[in-house]
């Protein structure tokens, strides 16, 4: 057990019991209270992997954007107390075949995690992984960065067009 | 330091013309749209934008290449399918232009454009890309416009519903198809598909594994063709949407899914070693064949059957396309070249009948206020010509001679039959069978019942009427005259291998 | 001993020192703020605790430790006491990466004055912890079931929401200047001009821009709409005393000194000396020059703490719409502007 290992099962234990709160709250402001710390989580498990970078930009996108946006809606659309997440017909039958087929993915995945010989790169020794990405971007990547950037836009007219009267 | 890079990426720039066209229309209608606020302007920029685009495209004919480093090939096979992009992008154009739904509810048409535009060029991409990250983008791209454009006229409740279902299920199956990519990288290391494929062939796998990863990406591409089970959304949207974007759902989104799935398996698990044109050999022995068969069966048949009951033309299409998606997807199953060529033919003819047909079902509506089937009696009576054509499309639609829809269904149980598929075949043709049912039901309530209602004659403007000749003309002509397109078919079936 | 255990105790007595000092920063303000208005208005301001009245900041802690804390009987429990929580607690992190001087060597041992100044993401790092900067406010308007603390919490983080954009792009054009998100790199790329070569003379429109969403993110007046006290009260604050007000109060202040800091690190010089520093005699990496740097730097803090409290008291505050189309229609597009600009510039006179 050394000290890597310790901060890699801290924050995995912090994204799995944030998540299990997102799913089994009762009430929506805590589900999307708990998802906040599940994306802290991820990020901090992408700081494990030297992959600073992204971890940043989890926080600012996910954390800063997304999920305020959630809680927005949240604010603006319930009574502040005592919203249950109701759904209308949820009885024994749904339960079960729900927990069945629950129980079909879960073994299928654990199954497949623990045949699968992952590939496993070594991590490289990198003094800044802000560059390298960048000059992926505009190279390798240069046109799927671009066609990003085409869809965000369209994005954008789309909310404006929705957002506005006629 | 970068500069062979950057020079490569300049070449590439020369093999992407007709995207950049597309590009530079979608821009400069943004603009256009502050500055004249004039939808006609809008609209000519853009039907120009898709012509000059069509033209670079003619002239990149025969190209046979990767460009950004591998992330889209520019080969035969995409061309094609971008042809048949580009020409439904123009008909979808045009009709807007008809469409009362749209003008007369004093909705702003700036963004539909633009939004049309953004479609197109993501399905454009869709057709060539080869990376998973591109496959992805290029995807979402489609989808985000799409999305909005099925629920264009908000202020409907059935449009907005739509819009709705179509962004929920959509989420879902994207986020599915993700994580498949995602294991797929996880096991092979690259988001290239020539690179993934190239390590499963050098490298033994836990064979479940890539079948369930595969699975998962399949099942992304099955969204946007609708194979049943991911076809939930399809009724929904494509009753709720304006009409033009239920054609353009129908047609070139599934084109585009098409390219995709067929360049997703082909890459993927194709075993280059074992392999000639005319038999394509999967590696790994997973029985993808089998899938893909169990996923037409399932599609086609669930399709045909629903649409049995279904009261609303609109309704019943969708319910068609469905089936058709089916039938499609038989063509992937046999796993050669003369399957992928029949996929082309029949794409083609399905095109014609099926925008054909919905510009009709739009016609009428706008002046019978109606799309029930029930409101269609006698229908043939009152507007002989547009009647006439409508029952041409679904007759063509059904696959029976002397239209080009018998052509196609002829080419694509040939090649399941050829490579010995026969209860494929079998089940293929018991659902044309049940689809002439169907529908034959609004050839009669047109031509048979209540043959003397009184009404008067209906008045169709001749621009519009010439549009549906347009596609009509051609349903009959290639009947009877399908070399060119056999032709151009057959020219269309190289895939770019990689280098 | 292994290295890591150094490095967990530099850090470890750095941060602390870190803290002690933002609530120093905020006693200093709270005092700033009181005297410099009460200039404003032609009042003489606290002059009964201590000498001149420079123990009045910990009287009102003091008093706010002594408070009776007052949760309402329908709010959020959770979430109430959370809030002021998690709203201080972000404000703190962001000195995670903020440097205020030069580096000491020690031994071998070159040590940073800041917790982690070096780390190359410094820049994204800040701008994700503003974002995240939202919620406590939120959360407070939220959890408190009152409709003037949600309408104020609602205002605050659209307000945040809006500037962060522009912030962000103004501060492009120094990523693009420097080439590092390092913010020891930023600082040190302007020092490297003979002491003169300010981002503030190369980003003029960038550091304008900055400065007005810096107002905007620390919810300060003319954009201190969130406490807009003739339309709601006191704001998402409303509901809240004592120490958990105290907190909020706390964290305000820590977010105009963090911005002041911003801005001298980006665009003014930072800890740059006005002579360069042989002719002073000093060494590189010796405590003089370190605490030489640290003077300079405290000294441009703090004239820019006083300018945020001098723009308080004398401009009135924008109507909500008003601070929406500065944000989205003028803000965004000159940002948007400037980034290509400063491109095109990098590009070709580099």
């Amino acid at each position: 057990m050394n000290w890597y290992n310790i901060v890699f099962y801290l924050f995995a234990l912090i994204v799995l019991v944030s998540a299990a709160g997102v799913v089994f709250s009762r009430k929506m402001m805590y589900a999307a209270f708990s998802l906040l710390f599940t994306f802290f989580g991820v990020a901090g498990l992408y700081v494990l992997l030297n992959a600073d970078f992204i971890a940043v930009t989890q926080i600012m996108v996910y954390i800063g954007g997304i999920l305020i946006l959630i809680i927005f809606g949240v604010m603006l659309t319930s009574k502040f107390t005592d919203l249950e997440i109701k759904s209308g017909t949820t009885g024994t039958v749904q339960y079960v075949l729900a927990g069945i087929s629950t129980i079909i993915v879960a073994a299928a995945l654990i199954i497949m995690y623990l045949n699968v010989d992952w590939v496993q790169n070594p991590v490289p020794e990198l003094e800044s992984t802000v560059k390298p990405i960048g000059i992926l971007l505009m190279t390798k990547y240069f046109l799927a960065f671009q066609v990003a950037a085409i869809l965000l836009l369209l994005a954008f007219i789309g909310a404006a067009k929705i957002a506005r009267r006629k | 330091m970068y500069n062979a890079v950057v020079n490569e990426l300049i070449g590439s720039l020369g093999l992407i013309k007709p995207e950049l066209a597309l590009l530079v229309t979608f821009v400069v209608v943004i603009i256009a749209d502050l500055i004249f606020k004039n939808n006609k302007v809008n609209l000519g920029l853009s039907i120009l934008g898709t012509i000059v685009s069509g033209i670079f495209l003619i002239g990149m004919s025969g190209t046979n290449t990767s460009a950004f480093a591998n992330l889209i090939a520019v080969d035969p096979f995409s061309e094609f399918f971008k042809y048949l992009i580009l020409i439904s992008t123009l008909i979808v154009l045009v009709m807007s232009e008809f469409s009362e739904e749209l003008h007369n509810r004093d909705v702003w048409m700036g963004e539909y454009y633009m939004l049309v535009l953004g479609m197109a060029l993501g399905m454009f991409l869709l057709a060539g890309a080869t990376n998973l990250i591109m496959i992805y983008l290029a995807l979402e791209t489609m989808s985000m416009s799409s999305y909005i454009l099925s629920g264009y006229t908000k202020e409907i409740k059935r449009s907005s519903e739509a819009s709705l279902k179509y962004v929920i299920f959509g989420s879902l199956s994207s986020g599915i198809m993700i994580y498949g990519m995602s294991i797929l990288f996880g096991m092979t290391g690259s988001l290239d598909l020539y690179a993934i494929q190239s390590y499963l062939a050098a490298n033994g796998f836990f064979q479940p594994a890539i079948f369930i990863s595969g699975l998962m990406v399949i099942a992304g591409f099955a969204y946007k063709i609708s194979a049943v089970p991911f076809h939930f959304w399809t009724p929904d949207v494509y009753e709720g949407s304006p009409i033009t974007i239920t054609a353009y759902l129908s047609v070139a989104s599934k084109a585009a899914g098409f390219a995709v799935l067929v360049r997703f398996i082909k890459l993927t698990f194709f075993d280059a070693a074992g392999s000639s044109d005319e038999s394509w050999i999967m590696m790994n022995s997973i029985p993808w064949d089998m899938v893909l068969a169990v996923l037409a069966v399932a599609t086609m048949t669930l399709g045909n059957i629903v649409a049995l009951w279904q009261s609303n033309v609109k309704r019943m299409l969708a319910y068609s396309s469905i089936a058709h998606a089916g039938y499609l997807l038989m063509g992937i199953v046999v796993m050669t070249n003369t399957g992928l060529m029949s996929i082309l033919v029949y794409f083609f003819f399905y095109l014609l009948m099926n925008f054909g047909a919905f510009i009709v079902v739009m016609l009428f509506a706008h002046k019978i206020g109606s799309e029930e089937m029930d409101d269609y009696e006698g229908i043939g009576y009152q507007a002989p010509v547009l009647a006439s054509l409508l029952t041409l499309f679904l007759v063509s639609l059904t696959g029976l001679p002397p239209t080009a829809g018998f052509i196609g269904k002829l080419v694509l149980f040939g090649a399941v039959l050829d490579s010995g598929w026969y209860w494929l075949a079998v089940i293929g043709v018991l659902n044309s069978v049940v689809s002439l049912y169907y529908y034959a039901k609004v050839v009669r309530n047109m031509w048979l019942r209540k043959v003397d209602n009184g009404k008067g004659t209906l008045k169709f403007s001749i621009q519009s009427q010439a549009l549906v000749m347009v596609l009509g003309i051609p349903t009959l002509v290639f009947g009877l005259f399908f070399g060119p397109i056999m032709r151009w078919a057959e020219h269309s079936v190289r895939i770019f291998l990689g280098n | 001993m292994p290295e890591i255990i150094w490095t967990i105790i530099e850090a470890s007595i750095k941060a602390l020192a870190v803290v002690g000092g933002i609530q120093l920063m905020a006693a200093l303000n709270v005092y700033l703020e009181r005297k410099i208005s009460a200039f404003a208005q032609n009042r003489i301001g606290p002059n009964r605790v201590g000498p001149f009245g420079t123990l009045q900041p910990f009287a009102d802690v003091f008093k706010l430790f002594l408070k009776e804390d007052i949760v309402p009987k329908n709010a959020d429990k959770f979430f109430h006491s959370l809030a002021p929580v998690l709203s201080l607690s972000i404000a703190i992190a962001v000195w995670a990466v903020i440097p205020f001087s030069s580096y000491v060597d020690i031994g071998d041992r070159r040590i940073y004055m800041g917790i982690a100044p070096d780390i190359n993401v410094g820049l994204l790092f800040i701008l994700a912890m503003t974002s995240v900067g939202v919620y406590g406010i939120t959360l407070a308007g939220w959890s408190s079931n009152n409709k003037y603390s949600l309408l104020g919490g609602l205002r605050s983080s659209a307000q945040m929401i809006s500037y962060e954009l522009s912030m962000g792009l103004s501060l492009i054009g120094i990523v693009l200047i420097t080439g590092s998100l390092s913010l020891n790199d930023i600082v040190n790329h302007q020092l490297a001009w003979d002491g003169w070569r300010w981002n503030i003379f190369l980003q003029p429109v960038g550091f304008v821009i900055f400065l007005i969403t810096a107002f905007a993110e620390t919810n300060r007046a003319p954009f201190d709409l969130p406490e807009a006290e003739p339309e709601l009260v006191g704001g998402f604050n409303t509901e809240y005393s004592g120490m958990k007000f105290g907190m909020f109060f706390l964290a305000e202040y820590a977010n105009m000194t963090t911005s002041s800091v911003l801005i001298v690190l980006f665009y003014l010089g930072g800890w740059a000396l006005p002579v360069p520093a042989e002719t002073l005699g000093l060494k590189d990496g010796s405590i003089a020059l370190a605490a030489a740097h640290f003077l300079v730097f405290f000294i441009k803090v703090l004239m820019l703490l006083f300018f945020f409290i001098w723009v308080r008291w004398s401009i009135p505050r924008f109507r909500y719409d008003q601070l929406m189309n500065l944000g989205w229609k003028i803000l965004l597009p000159i940002s948007l502007l400037n980034v290509l600009l400063t491109a095109l510039g990098v590009l070709y006179l580099k």
